[in-house]
């Protein structure tokens, strides 16, 4: 293996002997030599050095308020850089593998960031989980999710949210509805509504295909508990087994409900419609609030998806957010600094007022009782279930996620053809457990 | 050094015609021209034919970016005969090729001889056709996204002339969605076409068709068989930013479906980079790149042969 | 042959005359709807990016425009940073654009003038790099630029650019240069002039129309660019235009005017060159393939 690695290393080395005499012959007199020097790095030194703190958050409201965090950082001068979520996803790999990698980076707990870590890629930040650290305080299932198989601790939390059926508590009034209790109850108000000429649910599966999991991922949490799911996205268990034919059969009920446009729309886009009070319902992530008009958020309400086998134990999806810091970084001890700060109480208050997202703390010393009623009502519903899940990528991988969004929005589109489909795709799955 | 040169002058002459051969009479390459020639070609050596290299021997590896890359043989070459993706890829990049090289190669050589002789308002009309070469493939991309929205300009125009039915979610529908790129591809391209056709037209010797009609030849066999055989070297051009601009095709199909509805829209190249950035099988995904090389390179060689000998 | 073509300019006017003026109308009434139905698109962009957010959420995409707003526009330039990347753009484009066709030239001189053996060999290998799918090179050029510590620099962007478009560039000169009558370069080599004198003074003067082509070809290319941009560069403030926008996209997924009025700041570079160029743009190209 690592000699498979070595000669790699210096098949590229080698071209790039050539390519540096080819490349600065070639530009003669445009100076390019010296642009060449300067973008190579590594000449900062120690802990003083200034660090740069990659960012996915691109959308305005959360770009400003991690600009804020930032700004009150009083560690090594900071530069925040940021990059659209699907091309920072895209060059995560390069950024991590990069000879002088940026320090620190937003992304994901769970299986994503562990799959670095194996790799040795991320640093060590055990000592931020310990004594006084900033995260020490943490609930033992962020401990467990930001820790690696080998015990050492490689993400920091900085906040996390919550899954739940959105929808306008004025519009709900004015239809003389109620949020259901039951999984019956609950197809049967999506039935009055289309009565009615009102759209039950809304779902933006265009460019966000993804989207299309979060039924999908209840619904198996639902009818076969959150055991099963976890082991089905592990691989332990086949996507044409006779559990997710289940799943796709109660999926096959709901897409009458969905709003049909919603195949053309991000999940941004399918807020419109909600807002409107075209559509009646959204299963989504707190986070789709930054995409609702500021005098419309607060009648915004929610309800968790209703339970269908009660003998199951109660979960619900809680995908977390946070930083790791690339273990090539030239400044580890100010990448561990910057990462402190941003786990801090203070921060994280900053973070989740400005962030327009309902976002909730990781850390148990930011004060929760001026959030608003409906951010209170998501921290119920996370205390109230037995178990937590991440969301169907988090929890397997983003390859795994692209064999969902293949079988799951034909699946929208096609129903009858379940078969087929749910055959396919567990040979694409397959193909990704292989690796 | 100049004195072979000087040797020569009197019997290229009468053959200046033929610069090449003419041009080997200067038998001793002087190390300069050497120099002249070597630096261009050691920079594309290292950017272009280096790197190829390099994704060859990826292709023949397990890869995730990350760590040390795994030999594997063929398999990733044996793994795309069991890849449906793959096969739709396929066929999607064939007909992009054809339905995308042959529209706009005909609609750009239709307008050029349409808007070849000069009159009024011939040239707005040829500005206009021409402006949306000067938009990014991934504007372009972005524009057509927000024409094909479900209450977007295309149903609306639809819907105001009465044809209801047609409408539909042009990007979000599995038979449509590649011919709803298509459009927005041809469209910017056609322009571009049409620019080089009428260059190529202002060469055309118009005696030769005014002698044709002399002859009684009619307005089709004219343009067939006198003016369109001059055109060879302009074909030769369009041809080669034809197939260049096939295989940059990425950009607008990233932008507009990123391969979707499931995979129904997806090209090779499309595919190559989802297996390459998303999924990060940076093996699998290097062997599909060699399959478009050797697709490409297939008959462009062909093609430029040909080409090159019959001047 | 060359003297047919002396009396050309006489016998265009001629042709011209003679055409059937009275089809004009049928000539008009189909180009004029066919131009309009190509300026659409653009003019409803335009119209998107001048509208209002709150016109477009109420009103939707398709509606006809009931507001004037220039908030796309200053949303834009101030947090898509849109100017800063039409800068960087710029810079990469103008630098990548000379030193391209600079080294181009001096292949092609090499190649159509002197006997350098298997020449036809080595054009076509150059261009065939050149037609090589950008994205097998992506991974391996990544490494590279890392490897010699130019990965996130604009050196790097340019460079790329310089080795990915030299084939073609160098073809077209070639069968310019190759156009060129050989008693012109033969009467300096009596002169004594080396080759560089030559490939100076004579052949680069005389190939400007095909230079001025290519760079205008070049500009639209180069300026166009995503995907290179997307592999060598990491840094926001370093981001061309095109990775720029998407990125702006990425922040703004329903503000349409804001990403419409990107797309206009990021188009309008490209027209105002096109247009300077407009009149010897193509023709500079052809004149090698057309002998």
């Amino acid at each position: 293996m690592s000699t498979t690695d070595l000669s790699r290393r210096r098949f590229l080395a080698g071209s790039a002997a050539i390519g540096l005499s080819g490349a600065l012959g070639g530009c003669v007199g445009s100076g390019g030599s010296n642009d060449g020097g300067g973008g190579g790095g590594g000449e900062s030194a120690g802990s003083s050095g200034p660090l740069t703190l990659q960012s996915s958050a691109a959308d305005p409201q959360p770009k400003a308020a991690l600009k804020a965090v930032v700004d009150t950082f009083d560690g090594p001068e900071t530069t925040i850089n940021t990059v659209a979520v699907e091309n920072f996803r895209a060059q995560l790999p390069t950024y991590l593998t990069s000879e002088n990698p940026p320090d620190v980076l937003t992304w994901y707990a769970g299986s994503v960031a562990r799959d670095y870590a194996s790799e040795g890629l991320l640093l060590d930040v055990s000592e931020l989980w310990e004594g006084d650290g900033a995260c020490a305080g943490f609930s033992d299932a962020l401990r467990e999710l930001s820790t690696t198989e080998d015990g050492t601790q490689i993400f920091v939390p900085t906040h996390y949210y919550w899954w739940g059926v959105f929808h306008r508590r004025s519009a709900f009034d004015q239809w003389g509805i109620q949020a259901p209790e039951t999984w019956d109850d609950f197809l049967a108000l999506c039935e009055t509504l289309l009565g009615q000429g009102i759209t039950p649910l809304t779902m933006g599966t265009g460019s966000t295909p993804w989207m299309s999991s979060g039924w999908f991922d209840y619904l198996n949490l639902r009818i076969n508990g959150p055991e099963f799911h976890l082991a089905l996205l592990s691989g332990e268990h086949s996507f044409d087994s006779a559990e997710v034919r289940a799943v796709m059969d109660e999926y096959a009920k709901l897409i009458p409900f969905i709003d049909p446009n919603g195949r053309s729309y991000s999940w941004q886009e399918a807020v419109t419609p909600l807002v409107q009070n075209k559509a009646a319902m959204y299963l989504v992530g707190a986070f789709f609030t930054e995409s609702v008009p500021s005098d419309v958020v607060d009648d915004i309400d929610f309800f968790r998806v209703p339970i269908i086998d009660d003998s199951l134990p109660l979960a619900e999806e809680a995908p977390t957010d946070g930083y790791f810091a690339a273990s090539r970084t030239d400044n580890p001890a100010g990448a561990k600094e910057l990462m402190s700060h941003l786990a801090a109480p203070e921060s994280q208050e900053v973070y989740v007022a400005k962030a327009g997202g309902a976002f909730l703390p990781t850390s148990t010393d930011v004060d929760t009782s001026g959030f608003s009623p409906m951010i209170q009502k998501g921290i119920t519903l996370l205390e109230e279930s037995d178990q937590l899940t991440q969301f169907f990528n988090r929890d397997s991988s983003d390859e795994l996620q692209t064999t969902a969004d293949t079988a799951l929005t034909r699946f929208l589109d096609q129903p009858d053809q379940v078969d087929d489909i749910l055959a396919q795709w567990q040979q694409a799955a397959e193909q990704v457990f292989q690796g | 050094m100049s004195s072979t040169q000087v040797a020569t002058p009197e019997t290229s002459s009468h053959d200046g015609r033929q610069p090449v051969r003419a041009g080997r009479r200067w038998r001793r390459v002087p190390p300069l021209v050497w120099v002249f020639l070597l630096v261009p070609l050691a920079v594309e050596l290292a950017w272009v034919f280096w790197p190829a290299l390099n994704s060859f021997s990826l292709s023949l590896t397990k890869w995730n970016g990350v760590g040390a890359a795994e030999p594997v043989g063929l398999d990733n070459y044996r793994r795309m005969f069991d890849d449906p993706i793959v096969r739709t890829a396929v066929t999607n990049t064939v007909i992009w090729i054809v339905v995308f090289g042959g529209l706009s190669v005909l609609i750009g050589l239709g307008l050029a001889v349409a808007l070849n002789r000069p009159r009024r308002g011939v040239g707005l009309y040829r500005s206009a056709i021409y402006l949306p070469m000067v938009f990014a493939l991934a504007v372009t991309g972005l524009f057509w996204r927000v024409l094909y929205q479900p209450g977007g300009t295309v149903n609306s125009a639809l819907e105001n002339i009465g044809l209801d039915g047609v409408a539909r979610q042009w990007l979000a529908d599995p038979d449509t969605a590649l011919y709803a790129v298509l459009v927005a591809a041809i469209w910017r391209q056609v322009g571009y076409i049409m620019v080089l056709y009428l260059a190529g037209l202002k060469g055309c010797d118009p005696s030769l068709e005014e002698a044709a009609a002399v002859d009684g030849a009619s307005a089709w066999q004219r343009f067939r068989y006198v003016v369109f055989p001059q055109l060879r070297g302009v074909n030769t051009v369009v041809f080669a930013i034809t197939v260049i601009d096939s295989l940059r095709t990425f950009d607008i199909v990233w932008a507009m479906t990123r391969g979707g509805p499931y995979n129904s829209s997806q090209l090779l190249s499309t595919y190559m980079f989802e297996q390459g950035f998303t999924a990060l099988n940076l093996g699998y995904s290097s062997a599909l790149a060699v399959v478009i090389f050797v697709l490409a390179i297939g008959f462009i060689i062909t093609y430029l042969v040909r080409a090159t000998r019959e001047d | 042959m060359t003297t047919e073509t002396a009396v050309d300019p006489g016998t265009v006017r001629r042709s011209a005359n003679v055409g059937p003026r009275r089809r004009g109308w049928v000539f008009h009434a189909c180009m004029a709807p066919l131009t309009l139905l190509w300026v659409a698109p653009m003019v409803f962009v335009l119209a998107v990016a001048f509208r209002s957010f709150d016109d477009i959420a109420a009103r939707g995409l398709g509606a006809l425009p009931a507001s004037f707003s220039l908030d796309g526009f200053s949303t834009a330039l101030s947090e898509g940073a849109i100017g800063r990347a039409l800068a960087n753009s710029a810079v990469v484009t103008v630098i990548g654009v000379v030193a391209t066709l600079f080294l181009a030239s001096l292949a092609a001189f090499a190649l159509s003038r002197h006997a350098i053996p298997f020449s036809r060999t080595i054009l076509l290998t150059m261009l065939a790099g050149n037609l090589l799918p950008p994205q097998i090179l992506l991974i391996p050029v990544s490494s590279i630029t890392q490897s010699l510590g130019i990965y996130d620099s604009l050196f790097a962007l340019i460079v790329v650019q310089v080795g990915f478009g030299l084939g073609f560039y160098t073809f077209v000169l070639h069968g310019f240069m190759r156009s060129i009558p050989n008693e012109v370069l033969e009467a300096a080599v009596v002169d004594g002039a080396g080759s560089a004198r030559i490939y100076a003074r004579i052949v680069l003067p005389l190939c400007r129309p095909a230079l001025a082509a290519l760079a205008a070809l070049a500009t639209t290319w180069i300026f166009n660019d995503l995907i290179w941009a997307l592999t060598v560069l990491r840094t926001e403030t370093k981001f061309p235009i095109t990775v720029a926008l998407l990125n702006l996209q990425g922040g703004f997924v329903s503000n349409w005017n804001v990403v419409a009025s990107g797309a206009v700041l990021a188009a309008i570079p490209t027209a105002v060159v096109f247009f300077a160029f407009q009149k010897h743009f193509v023709s500079g190209l052809l004149v090698g393939a057309n002998k």
